[in-house]
């Protein structure tokens, strides 16, 4: 059994499902879609890293109450828990690096408007806000003090190219249509529209899956 | 286009011959004569970071019936000629593109945003298409083997210019990758 | 021409993208390229300046040729630096988010037999001191070494730059290959969490037995 299988088996609606499973599956696809996505998606707003954060700390608090206790059952009983903290704390942090990695390399991009900025969690915003400023004292005091003030911005458009770099949005993407959807696609030589069941799996420009992932409609794997 | 990306600022500095259509004076040393003021009709190989812009940019005409002109009238690159152009035509796998130019298909790209040339667009793409072929095998063959430009491989990547390197590396470590999970499925 | 001198810069930072070391800052390149920057930026002001503040490009075509070609040169050098030193720092930042104290290694020389003597050292530079980074660059690293502290601490029992393979064994085997000084776990010295040795196998003082 694999997480495709583990992702599959439960409707994410289902409140049937106790919340620390439901929590695990989020933290799961959410790791999934950023580190298949060219672009940042949205830090979960619903206090799901805050939760998964505290989680993480009662086990360690366990692990450290558990390890005084010599009993074979325990001891058994402590590697699965151990073993299953490694992997929450792997995917939390795989998952952070990976948002992280995208902040570096578009950075004034993702900090440009409001509507950019609101994809970055609050401590995400005030480290790329200070990695910009950091680098641009780094210039200056390394070259761009002595050019003419005119000169000295980062995020001019002036001539044939913007200063500020944007991810490519044309990079190819997975997806796997959750529901039965019109999937429509830009190819070089012609466009394609197909008629898409639940289940498909389909390659295609990030720019045209966009729209299917944020409805719902599918998702990116 | 990417403002940071090193490769695309070294394609920004690919010549390609622009004729001036007017005197200038300060200009000179462009065409290594600083004393002399640089003639109308004179051709100079100019870096596509200057010569682009001054192609685009609108001069005014300076009387009424005069047509808008720019600075610089652009031509194709030696690397576009119609030599190389037929060259590619009778077998692709045969020229090697660095010696052309070392960012050949970017230099080509670029070109082709401001020419209308449907025949060097469609031999380069047939160019690019037959290549990548015989360089994925090439680096599947290298990364399932371990090895990477020795022997063999460093003859053929001789000749690749700079997208064809990245498509090479990319390939070689996709083989690796696979060859490196399918052993480690293999042991668990 | 003018762009010479800064695509010589462009062509260091393609060498040091594929290089496992940081080459040694081009201070005098550098320095040369601004230069001709503000020289380019004279000979706008001085081909301005019979025209008092109102030039038109109909006034004169091949003045406003040449401006164009000035300002060009001046943004293409801009471009050349701005990449050259963000290839380097990016570099750096890699090295910073590996626990590699780059500064700290400036001050050591060769062989003094602590950290510097195994792998860190030799991938921050070559010859053991650290003078392949300007004393900007210094800077640069301690600051940026503060910021990735910080944002770590909002996250203090993930382990932010812990492996990003992963976990596959609770426990590992690893080798001593040179004194750490000593060094607790919960379960004694050779049978160790690979979570609480992963900073010492990344520094070069422990190896993973597989």
């Amino acid at each position: 059994m694999d997480i495709d299988d583990i992702l599959r088996e439960v409707d994410p609606a289902s409140q049937s499902i106790p919340a620390e499973t439901r929590d695990l599956q989020a933290l799961t696809r959410a790791w999934v879609a950023e580190r298949s996505s060219p672009e940042l998606l949205r830090w979960p707003a619903d206090g799901l890293f805050e939760r998964v954060n505290d989680r993480i700390k009662q086990q360690i608090e366990r692990v450290e109450e558990m390890t005084g206790d010599m009993d074979p059952k325990t001891n058994f009983a402590l590697i699965v828990i151990q073993t299953e903290l490694e992997r929450f704390k792997y995917l939390v942090r795989s998952y952070l690096r990976a948002r992280i990695a995208k902040i570096d390399q578009h950075t004034l991009h993702y900090l440009s408007s409001p509507d950019m900025r609101a994809r970055l969690s609050e401590t995400e915003q005030a480290y790329a806000t200070r990695h910009q400023a950091l680098l641009h004292n780094h210039y200056l005091s390394s070259f761009l003090s002595a050019f003419p003030p005119a000169l000295q911005n980062l995020n001019d458009s002036a001539g044939n190219i913007s200063m500020i770099d944007t991810p490519d949005t044309d990079t190819a993407v997975f997806i796997r249509l959750l529901k039965d959807s019109l999937v429509e696609g830009r190819g070089t030589d012609g466009d394609g529209i197909m008629d898409g069941k639940n289940g498909d799996i389909i390659i295609l420009r990030w720019s045209d899956a966009k729209p299917l992932v944020d409805s719902g409609r599918a998702e990116v794997i | 286009m990417s403002y940071y990306d090193i490769d695309a600022i070294l394609t920004d500095a690919e010549k390609v011959p622009c004729k001036f259509e007017l005197d200038v004076p300060e200009l000179g040393y462009l065409d290594n004569n600083p004393a002399q003021p640089l003639k109308s009709g004179t051709t100079i190989g100019l870096p596509l970071w200057l010569a682009e812009l001054l192609a685009l940019a609108n001069r005014v005409p300076s009387t009424a019936d005069e047509d808008a002109k720019s600075f610089v009238s652009l031509n194709l690159p030696p690397a576009l000629s119609n030599e190389v152009m037929s060259a590619l035509k009778a077998d692709p796998r045969a020229v090697p593109l660095r010696d052309q130019s070392h960012n050949f298909y970017g230099l080509g790209t670029r070109m082709l945003d401001l020419f209308e040339e449907k025949e060097i667009c469609a031999v380069l793409r047939r160019t690019f298409v037959t290549r990548a072929a015989d360089i994925a095998l090439h680096a599947g063959k290298a990364g399932a083997t371990d090895d990477m430009g020795v022997g063999a491989g460093e003859e053929f990547l001789r000749g690749l210019e700079e997208w064809e390197r990245k498509l090479f590396k990319k390939a070689h470590d996709g083989a690796k990758g696979t060859k490196e999970w399918m052993e480690g499925v293999k042991k668990h | 021409m003018h762009g010479d001198l800064g695509n010589k810069l462009v062509q260091q930072a393609k060498r040091t993208q594929n290089l496992a070391h940081l080459p040694p800052y081009q201070t005098e390149l550098v320095r040369a390229v601004t230069r001709e920057v503000r020289d380019l930026d004279k000979d706008v002001a001085a081909l301005l300046e019979p025209f008092q503040g109102s030039f038109h490009p109909t006034d004169d075509q091949a003045v406003a040729c040449t401006l164009l070609v000035n300002h060009l040169s001046m943004r293409r050098n801009k471009r050349c630096l701005l990449a050259y030193h963000h290839t380097r720092t990016d570099k750096l930042e890699k090295l910073v988010w590996k626990g590699y104290d780059v500064v700290d290694l400036a001050g050591q020389q060769v062989g003094d037999g602590s950290v510097n003597a195994g792998g860190a050292s030799n991938v921050a530079n070559g010859d053991g001191s650290m003078n392949n980074l300007s004393p900007q660059e210094e800077d640069y690293v301690r600051q940026y070494s503060d910021l990735l502290a910080a944002y770590k601490g909002q996250w203090t029992d993930i382990d932010l730059t812990g492996s990003l393979e992963p976990p596959r064994d609770l426990f590992i085997d690893v080798r001593v290959l040179k004194d750490a000084g000593e060094i607790q776990t919960e379960y004694g010295q050779f049978y160790v969490r690979q979570g609480d040795v992963e900073r010492l196998i990344a520094q070069g003082y422990l190896q993973k037995l597989s």
